[in-house]
């Protein structure tokens, strides 16, 4: 299978892009929430929520789109605690965001007992076949499923809409000032709840995709902090949906490469491996903030919520 | 009537309490055994091995109540755990993770009338003995079902943590599989966790694109990896429990425990008086780890020739650590004619040659 | 918002409803229905398993030994990220500055294994408090410097630093003795932080009282307080008359890090007696929870981490008594939180 440099190149985009997917779906989410001056580092727990319910639907109907679909829902449904108790009753966000993590990694171990061992069919891969020839892009025709697809799409879709549509404009009018919004006539609190759910539904999605597509297999805890990194990439992206994908990349490609680096016996010791995801990010992040101003594009209404505590 | 009816009401509660008082008998004679797992008994791997011990347990041995604790990290915490089962009334306690030992020599200290049997460790106490099997047997066979199945030579091998454990499963499947093709290599990804599926499929990915044909794992739960496998096609042996039905196509054979029995046999032992501190290991031969069935695509020749190498362990005709053994820097662990004692087995810290990877 | 006395209410009820009491009952009411519910649907007498919660955390000397052992680093954690967020800075490096404050602390203890205990003890918690605290310089420099935001730095510098002590287990600093199992040596009794009335209950809750108490004096009472005030509402003028933002932010940040690693050491001196992998079982977390929940307040978070301490505690009697599995109890500590974080609202009203 290892025949030469081009199908190394593209096994290893190809396992960047699987790790990855996951990770991207949650960062959107967290972009677009981020983006009307919320923080919910709850998406972890959302993501969880979304994992076992796409697992269960999938296992109870034999179709991974509509488990896909229950990720979603779940994901959308945990985030409207977050909603009520940061727009609504205007709690900390981050205590908020911990205390949803907890209630759906709680909440998905519980109800997920009797969906461990259980089997499910995941996605067909995609017939891509005509591209087994293409020199680096092999290896995605037999590899690639749904759920990177749609990411792939996902991403510069966001994009377009947060930068091109109406309601993406006054999303990020929300996201500047809260004040200068309402005094626009900007319902903010709609507009702070709906970002919230799209956080919810994207991080619901990047679970599903997870469990049902990715590893179809449901184990507790299975998101082993993802969402936690993705919250972390969202100012490596800067707000960008269109930098999404290199942000996730990022990490997923480290990922990628620590394992490459094992399987080629480099005599590394693999937790020193494992660092690397992380202080790539962390260089990205500095490298960033240099050349950037405003804190590298965070919606000034983000700021005040860093720097203010309640 | 009346009176009939009357009668019939005491002689009930007469039953009833009869009943009851012969429950609370047996409840007081009732021994209670605690288990303590380290991740969660439904991972359909080595804790849920565990677990199916434990209600073997409760269904076949008499006068025998359980308690489980799951989710305890392999740190202090267990030493609370333990002592919370201790205080409500437990007599014998199961660690049944490698990382309970030191906590659990602790606790022994405190409490000598209690009883624990700690899984897989090499330390006693005079009220702590250890048991674990050797599926090392086992994971020899499968590997010598690998290295028949082989084409590319590579095989591919998932596992979480460098500790002794794992290092020896990696090395029996090796050494099973260069019985039978010596060309054959194991490359070796460490996850680092225990459970991580996400890690898992792109670890499996992983190995595949680096040529591995067969793969295997040690981490929680044989089900990521072996699915993965399905997927790319690739065969795969299994680990801790039988997990056929997740590869109908790929999977050759797997190595699993069966604990229920040499659990049953140390409570019994402690019941009436015979229970010593020691280092109990069961086997391939005495049925405590087993090599599972065949997968479809395995023909009669591998699976004679595994079978009958399964007959001379279990009578004892081989043992699977005998020498030359020889390490990936080429030093001579064993030499030939020689054999690995248990005590440098229970502490394995190499890896065999043919196995790429580090130890660290 | 000032924090004067508000103006006379008109009932004794609007009173009560801007009072701390109120919010404790109301957390509490909410919690106990929440959790009702929860424990209904999952087939267990709500009362009774409420019961054993509490008398699984408070109920005997052992139990409240136990609860004590995890308030212990909850507090300490707590105060390392109260006290940078004085600045407004929000940290959550609990985690990372605590396993480098084992680290460091580690390293010491096993660079002197013969060492006195007069020397040994007190030298092992100055590394530990340098450890921890030089793990935050580095977030703290790079907001200080190039103002990159310290609550990601802080998060990814956490998955480094257990990661380095894995490293550091699994390889240069295992116990060539010990089967394999990727541990340190255990200390040597001159490093091992004894218990109290022999519980398990050790010297880090007494620290981390201290810290608590101490910290809400400097900042309620000094100057170094006021200045800190002023640096956070308004850091124009705070700068504009002397103060230095990028000098409070190194201070606060660093001296949270020597806490945090603090709790760090103990831990694994009194509790664990080694280094291992693992040992900071999540507590940064709780830590920053315990804090954002008391509003920063060094006075609140007392009360809040014994009462996260003892939830953590009696986690045990859920699966013990009711057989829930352990995620259960994760369950309900989202639930307390979500009704602290609630009731907390509530009383000052959507001001």
């Amino acid at each position: 299978m290892m025949s030469g440099f081009d199908a190394a190149a593209g096994n290893f985009l190809v396992s960047a892009l699987r790790s990855s997917t996951p990770l991207l779906w949650v960062l959107l989410g967290e972009i677009l929430t981020q983006r009307v001056a919320i923080v919910n580092l709850g998406v972890e727990g959302q993501m969880l929520v979304g994992a076992l319910s796409g697992f269960a639907a999938t296992l109870a109907t034999g179709n991974p789109w509509l488990g896909l679909a229950a990720g979603v829902a779940a994901g959308m449904l945990l985030s409207t605690v977050h909603a009520g108790l940061t727009v609504g009753l205007k709690a900390n966000p981050f205590a908020s965001g911990l205390a949803v993590w907890m209630l759906g990694f709680g909440l998905s171990a519980f109800y997920g007992v009797p969906m461990v061992g259980q089997k499910i069919t995941g996605f067909a891969p995609l017939p891509l076949g005509f591209l087994s020839g293409v020199p680096v892009l092999g290896p995605l025709s037999s590899q690639l499923t749904p759920t990177v697809v749609l990411a792939m799409l996902a991403s510069p879709l966001a994009g377009w809409w947060l930068y091109r549509t109406k309601t993406g404009l006054a999303w990020r009018a929300v996201g500047e000032s809260l004040v200068s919004a309402r005094t626009l006539g900007l319902k903010t609190s709609l507009v702070q709840v709906l970002g919230i759910l799209a956080g919810g539904a994207f991080s619901g999605f990047g679970g599903a995709a997870l469990s049902v597509d990715y590893t179809r297999n449901w184990v507790e805890g299975m998101t082993a902090g993802r969402g936690l990194v993705a919250v972390g990439l969202v100012i490596v992206a800067r707000w960008n949906p269109y930098l999404a994908v290199p942000a996730a990349l990022l990490f997923g490609g480290a990922e990628a490469l620590t394992l490459r680096m094992q399987t080629s016996g480099v005599p590394i010791s693999s937790h020193l491996l494992h660092t690397l995801p992380y202080l790539a990010s962390l260089a990205v992040l500095v490298i960033s903030s240099r050349s950037a101003n405003k804190e590298g594009g965070m919606p000034a209404g983000l700021s005040a919520v860093f720097s203010q505590s309640r | 009537m009346a009176l009939r009816a009357a009668l019939n009401r005491l002689k009930r509660s007469t039953f009833l309490a009869a009943l009851a008082l012969g429950a609370a008998a047996a409840g007081a004679a009732d021994v209670k055994v605690g288990y303590i797992y380290v991740g969660p008994k439904s991972d359909y791997g080595y804790n849920y091995a565990m677990d199916q011990g434990r209600m073997w347990v409760e269904k076949n041995v008499p006068g025998v109540k359980t308690m489980s604790f799951e989710n305890v990290p392999e740190n202090a915490e267990v030493e609370r755990v333990m002592e919370r089962m201790i205080k409500s009334g437990c007599t014998i306690i199961f660690p049944t993770s490698y990382g309970y030992l030191d906590p659990a020599l602790n606790v022994a200290k405190k409490y000598p009338k209690v009883i624990f049997e700690h899984a897989g460790g090499f330390k006693t106490a005079p009220n702590l003995g250890t048991f674990f099997a050797g599926i090392d047997d086992a994971m020899y066979l499968a590997g010598m079902t690998a290295g028949g199945m082989t084409k590319t030579h590579k095989l591919g091998f998932l596992a979480a943590h460098p500790i002794p454990q794992v290092l020896r499963n990696i090395n029996a499947f090796t050494r099973g599989a260069q019985a039978v093709d010596p060309l054959a290599t194991t490359t070796v990804i460490w996850t680092g966790t225990w459970s991580d599926p996400g890690k898992e499929a792109e670890a499996a990915n992983s190995l595949v694109d680096a040529g591995a044909d067969v793969l295997t794992g040690h981490v929680d739960s044989p089900i990521t990896y072996t699915q993965a496998a399905e997927k790319r096609g690739v065969m795969v042996v299994g680990y801790h429990a039988d997990a056929s039905k997740f590869a109908p196509k790929g999977w050759l054979v797997g190595a699993a425990w069966n604990w229920g029995p040499m659990m049953g046999r140390i409570i019994k032992s402690v019941g009436d008086g015979t229970w010593k501190p020691e280092h109990i290991r069961g086997d391939l031969k005495a049925g405590d780890a087993e090599l599972t069935a065949f997968g479809p695509s395995v023909p009669q020749k591998v699976k004679d020739m595994v079978l009958a190498k399964e007959k001379e362990f279990k009578a004892g005709a081989t043992q699977l650590w005998s020498g030359p053994i020889v390490k990936q820097d080429g030093a001579e662990a064993a030499p030939k004619g020689g054999m690995l004692a248990m005590a440098s087995l229970e502490s394995m810290d190499f890896l065999v040659k043919g196995v790429v990877g580090t130890v660290k | 918002m000032k924090r004067s006395l508000p103006a006379p209410l008109p009932t004794p009820f609007d009173r009560w409803r801007a009072s701390a009491g109120f919010s404790v009952a109301v957390a509490a009411l909410g919690f106990f229905i929440l959790g009702s519910i929860f424990f209904l649907m999952v087939g267990q007498p709500p009362l009774a398993t409420f019961a054993a919660m509490i008398k699984g955390a408070f109920g005997d000397g052992y139990s409240l030994s136990e609860t004590l052992v995890k308030v212990s680093p909850i507090l300490l954690c707590a105060t390392a990220a109260s006290l940078p967020a004085r600045l407004g800075l929000i940290s959550v490096g609990g985690e990372g500055q605590f396993y480098l404050g084992a680290m460091v602390g580690t390293g010491v203890v096993l660079a002197f294994p013969g060492a006195p205990a007069w020397a040994l003890m007190p030298g092992m918690f100055l590394a530990a408090g340098l450890g921890g605290a030089s793990w935050a310089l580095i977030p703290g420099m790079l907001k200080a410097r190039l103002n990159v935001n310290e609550t990601i730095t802080t998060l990814l510098l956490n998955y480094v630093a257990s990661l380095l002590v894995d490293f550091l287990v699994y390889g240069p600093w295992k116990d060539p003795h010990n089967l394999g199992w990727p541990a340190t040596v255990s200390f040597p009794a001159a490093a091992k932080l004894p218990g109290f009335f022999g519980t398990r209950a050790h010297l880090g809750i007494v620290i981390g009282v201290a810290a608590s108490l101490l910290l809400h004096l400097l900042t309620a009472r000094t100057r170094w307080g006021m200045s800190l005030r002023l640096l956070r509402s308004n850091r124009k003028v705070a700068e504009g008359i002397g103060l230095s933002f990028g000098k409070q932010a190194l201070l606060v940040v660093c001296m949270g890090g020597m806490l945090a690693g603090i709790a760090g050491i103990c831990e694994t001196s009194a509790i664990q007696g080694r280094l291992q992998s693992g040992i900071s079982n999540g507590m940064g977390f709780t830590g920053f929870l315990a804090a954002w929940m008391a509003g920063q307040d060094f006075l609140r978070i007392l009360p809040l981490s014994l009462l996260l301490g003892g939830l953590l505690a009696s986690a045990d009697s859920l699966q013990m008594i009711a057989g829930l599995p352990s995620s259960a109890s994760l369950v309900l500590q989202g639930l307390l939180f979500a009704c602290v974080l609630a009731a907390g609202r509530l009383r000052k009203g959507k001001a």
